[in-house]
């Protein structure tokens, strides 16, 4: 089991000339000290016009500071919008592999086609051509890493014969990934030989299918990379405390605010008719099980029944138990978002991820183990 | 002759006496029925002033005109047409109802009454012609709007969402100027089996804006989407009630 940290930056109101500022350098931070303390991954999204809930538009740029400052933690794409309205397929192959130069080969890329009209709309791109559109692109921009001269003649763009550069350090390529709030489309992601990047804030249980299914489907795979990714990233909340009440406390606060942010921009499934988003996705998800959840009130004083089963929030022997029901259902790296809103403050943040490098990791990450015994033995 | 009084029917207070109600009481079974729902994105201003404080708006706001013709009803053939407002209950979305006519006068009575609806007596047009619906809601002669989907083609039934009307639930007060006594939500959840829907370009005007009547101050900035089914539905009782 290997672990990540996942950014949405979230940036709540009212704002201030400083707010995104603050956000973005908060997140940094947290990143700097993931890769100190032996995390193996960090992630951000790509939204756009998401006001409040997610201002991470451009992750290329966000994700090449924290390459800057950090030395072995991977970077993560999750997810990069790879549908032509959005970014230019060929754009995004020379910003992935720009990205992975500069982080010494530790990209990892995942690909997607947003959820949301908010986004779709916004860019004009027609919610029944996104799937298609998500695999054209997916299939092409290995090739643009791989092939010296790339040409492609496709449904949604075409390129003539080109010379795509710069080329990935990673070869053959980075890992490649998509994200995944459906079963159908777990089902895809084995299908084409690529990593399940579970974006949806779901239980172990509600994963459990989805993962054998994919475990199931990528034996018979057709990679559309040059090799085959197969692995499952799980994700979830985490804040770790010493004192369960505490814990609980602001884990609540973290999940309510993001649930709530989250609920206030539109799934295409919600406004849109159309069986490219027949499954509702991580919204409607959220907001099924957030539907008979008390207010924040409520959810401070205990924790409103905010917290579910599989959620990092609780003392480190509590986050220890969840985290084991994630590995017996097969996932193999399990991802956390850190915060929301900004609602838990940042020192706390960074204590909490202290707090599980230093006893929840070990139980998990021989990696991490090591890298932390070398680190405290150089102190010496 | 005795003495009548005098106070004329346009200064009366506003009361809802609901005794010997001229209708059935719910659920009202509205077997083939036939929606329009078309979706456009509005004003981000608009959606804050017309919405309750215990709702959100969406990103970006939305808002929806919804045109029924129920042929069969307790109460006889009706058509409905509601303008309404995407938002948030909380993580939920729901649709805030704004205006609404009909051109049934026991209708009229019943949807204000059991299920709040904003209705206003007026005329529901519903015109189908090859792939495109267009509908024209009528009130003292003026078309305060027309709602149409173009260019429709069919759609899978099961994509097909109505999400629940937020009506609400108002005791006016009885003294000029002054507060209601009681303001809430009902929650209203019509059941809808789909038998097929054409989905299409959508298209909102307010030829003739009624300042009794003002749909047009909910502005079309750009369209979403519409659609067009046939469905067998059903009007129950108000599912919850909630804060104002």
């Amino acid at each position: 089991m290997k672990f990540g940290i996942f950014f949405e930056l979230s940036v709540p109101k009212p704002w201030s000339e400083r707010s995104e500022h603050q956000v973005y350098f908060n997140a940094l931070e947290q990143a700097e000290l993931a890769d100190e303390l032996g995390f193996d991954q960090v992630w951000a999204v790509e939204h756009h016009f998401l006001e409040e809930y997610s201002h991470c538009s451009a992750p290329e740029v966000f994700l090449t500071a924290v390459a800057m400052r950090t030395k072995r933690i991977r970077i993560g794409h999750g997810v990069m919008l790879v549908l032509p309205p959005f970014n230019h397929p060929v754009r995004c192959a020379e910003r992935a592999a720009a990205l992975d130069i500069l982080s010494n080969g530790r990209l990892e890329f995942g690909t997607g086609r947003s959820a949301t009209w908010t986004e779709l709309g916004g860019f004009n791109c027609d919610p029944d051509l996104t799937k298609e559109m998500w695999d054209e692109s997916l299939r092409a921009i290995p090739k643009m890493w791989t092939q010296e001269i790339f040409s492609w003649q496709g449904k949604h763009f075409s390129v003539p014969p080109r010379c795509v550069i710069p080329k990935p350090l990673q070869k053959p390529h980075p890992p490649l990934w998509v994200a995944v709030t459906s079963p159908e489309t777990a089902i895809q992601a084995a299908e084409r030989g690529i990593g399940c990047l579970g974006v949806s804030v779901g239980t172990p249980k509600e994963y459990e299918e989805r993962v054998k299914a994919y475990r199931r489907v990528i034996r018979e795979c057709e990679p559309v990379g040059e090799f085959v990714n197969e692995q499952v990233n799980g994700v979830t909340f985490l804040y770790v405390d010493e004192n369960e009440e505490e814990a609980r406390l602001w884990g609540s606060k973290l999940v309510y605010t993001f649930s709530l942010l989250a609920a206030h921009f539109t799934g295409v499934s919600s406004i849109y008719p159309t069986p490219a988003y027949k499954v509702p996705g991580l919204l409607f998800a959220l907001r099924r099980e957030q539907e008979q959840r008390s207010s924040p009130t409520a959810a401070a004083s205990s924790d409103g029944g905010i917290i579910r089963e599989g959620m990092a929030i609780g003392t480190p022997e509590t986050v220890i138990k969840q985290i084991k029901l994630w590995e017996e259902i097969g996932v193999d790296r399990m991802v956390f978002l850190l915060n929301a809103g900004e609602v838990i403050p940042q020192e706390k943040v960074l204590r909490s991820l202290r707090l599980f490098a230093e006893h929840v990791m070990p139980k998990f990450d021989a990696e991490a183990a090591r890298a932390r015994d070398s680190r405290a033995r150089a102190a010496r | 002759m005795p003495d009548y009084g005098q106070l004329a029917a346009e200064q009366l207070p506003h009361t809802v006496p609901v005794v010997a109600p001229p209708y059935p009481p719910p659920p009202w079974p509205l077997p083939g029925a036939r929606l329009l729902k078309v979706t456009y994105e509005t004003e981000k201003d608009v959606a804050i002033r017309w919405l309750p404080p215990s709702l959100g708006r969406p990103i970006p706001p939305y808002a929806h005109v919804i045109v029924g013709h129920y042929p069969e009803s307790p109460i006889g053939p009706f058509s409905l047409a509601v303008q309404t407002l995407g938002c948030r209950s909380r993580f939920l979305v729901r649709a805030y109802s704004l205006q609404a006519v009909t051109d049934s006068p026991t209708a009229l009575i019943a949807l204000r009454e059991v299920w709040g609806f904003p209705c206003l007596l007026g005329k529901v047009a519903v015109e189908e012609k090859g792939g495109d619906v267009e509908a024209r809601v009528e009130v003292a002669g003026r078309t305060v709007c027309v709602a149409a989907l173009r260019q429709g083609a069919p759609i899978d039934v099961e994509v097909v969402r109505f999400d629940p009307y937020l009506n609400l639930r108002l005791v006016p007060s009885i003294q000029d100027g002054q507060p209601p006594p009681h303001v809430s939500l009902a929650q209203i959840d019509p059941y809808y089996e789909f038998k097929h829907a054409l989905r299409g370009r959508a298209e909102v005007r307010f030829p003739r804006p009624s300042e009794g009547a003002p749909w047009h101050l909910v502005p079309f900035l750009s369209p979403v989407i519409a659609v067009w089914t046939e469905a067998d539905t059903e009007l129950p009782f108000a599912r919850f009630v909630m804060p104002y």
